[in-house]
């Protein structure tokens, strides 16, 4: 099995450490900024390629034609679109997954028939989960390789993050809160929504922002 | 018409211009509000500060009244990502997208989008030319 990921930020990264593990199962990471792509490279290894994910000549070059999935997990949602969109109707590939950015796109991404849609890191990783032929479990908490982990916490009342929309809180750097649990069930966050007290979050954050984030969304009771 | 230009480059700014005098309701979008610098002062389309690519700015955009939206930013994938969002979303009827890439150009216009690529032009007519001067040798 061949899979292009597109992207080397750190949810291409985190994928890429993952999928190094899986059996009969070749990797390449396309990566669209020369010094992120080489400092991949210094860690990964040839499987990293310096390149534009949406760039049909260079995708033929990387064998785009022979892969039987590409994951476009950039920033961009236009990058990941065009990716998927380029993949299955160029090169013919089966599967396409692409990262949602900004959660309003997802119904578009859909209707365009790009295989699977995703919001967070979460959700990518169960997608390849599901997707890879047996049973090759990719844990969440394997995250941990990329000096990432899953948390989950509770909102407290009081705490700095109550009753403020996730674009006016300062979490540290790479922390991204993937769903949000409220009273209306879960959801997918964008910068509009707010936090209560009693909100339940699942976040993927580095292991060294986890007492900041902590102390964030929870009120020190002096233990 | 009712038309939604995204992107107020030297080819936005000049079309927006053109479609105004022709009578036409225009609005013009660009990320950076120093852009509509190009259009002349007396143009009379609404300027929005905003991405294309953004629900809201499309919206504020007018884009569920609009008959139509052409995407002439900067970038192919948010050019692409844009129109497909008018058309699919926002039930545009006349869409039309440019993106520089010959190759993802052919392939968006295989899959419903009005793409042009000035790129494919640009190479006709400096191959035009270039065969001109050398008598074809």
């Amino acid at each position: 099995m061949y899979i292009i990921v597109v992207g080397g930020g750190i949810v291409g990264y985190g994928l890429a450490l993952e999928l190094q593990q899986v059996a009969d199962t070749e990797v390449a990471i396309v990566e669209l900024s020369a010094s992120r792509a080489a400092q991949l490279r210094d860690e990964l290894g040839e499987m990293v390629v310096h390149g534009d994910g949406s760039e049909i000549a260079f995708l033929e070059g990387v064998g785009a034609r022979r892969a039987d999935m590409v994951i476009a997990v950039t920033a961009d949602d236009g990058a990941n679109l065009v990716a998927c969109q380029v993949a299955k109707h160029w090169f013919g590939v089966q599967r396409t997954v692409a990262r949602v950015n900004d959660p309003r796109n997802e119904a578009l991404f859909l209707k365009l028939g790009i295989t699977t849609t995703v919001s967070a890191a979460a959700a990518v990783m169960a997608q390849i989960e599901t997707s890879l032929p047996q049973h090759t479990l990719v844990p969440l908490m394997a995250l941990q390789s990329a000096g990432l982990k899953v948390v989950d916490m509770r909102v407290q009342s009081g705490a700095e993050v109550s009753g403020h929309a996730l674009r006016d809180l300062k979490f540290p750097s790479g922390v991204l809160v993937a769903v949000v649990v409220g009273p209306q069930g879960a959801r997918v966050p964008d910068g509009d929504t707010v936090l209560v007290p009693g909100d339940e979050i699942i976040a993927v954050i580095p292991h060294e922002a986890e007492q900041r984030v902590r102390a964030m969304v929870t009120v020190e009771d002096g233990m | 018409m009712r038309v939604v230009i995204m992107g107020c480059g030297r080819v936005g700014a000049g079309l927006a211009q053109q479609l105004v005098n022709e009578g036409h309701e225009v609005t013009i979008l660009d990320t950076n509000a120093f852009a509509f610098q190009r259009l002349l002062p007396e143009f009379s389309g609404r300027r929005l500060v905003g991405s294309g690519t953004d629900d809201r700015t499309l919206i504020e955009a007018g884009i569920e009244q609009a008959d139509c939206f052409i995407a002439l930013a900067s970038g192919d994938n948010r050019n692409i990502l844009a129109s497909e969002k008018a058309k699919e979303v926002y039930g545009v009827r006349n869409v039309v997208t440019r993106v520089r890439d010959p190759l993802r150009s052919e392939l968006f216009a295989r899959l419903g989008l009005k793409t042009f690529s000035p790129t494919k032009f640009g190479i006709n007519l400096a191959h035009e030319a270039l065969l001109d001067a050398t008598g074809g040798q």
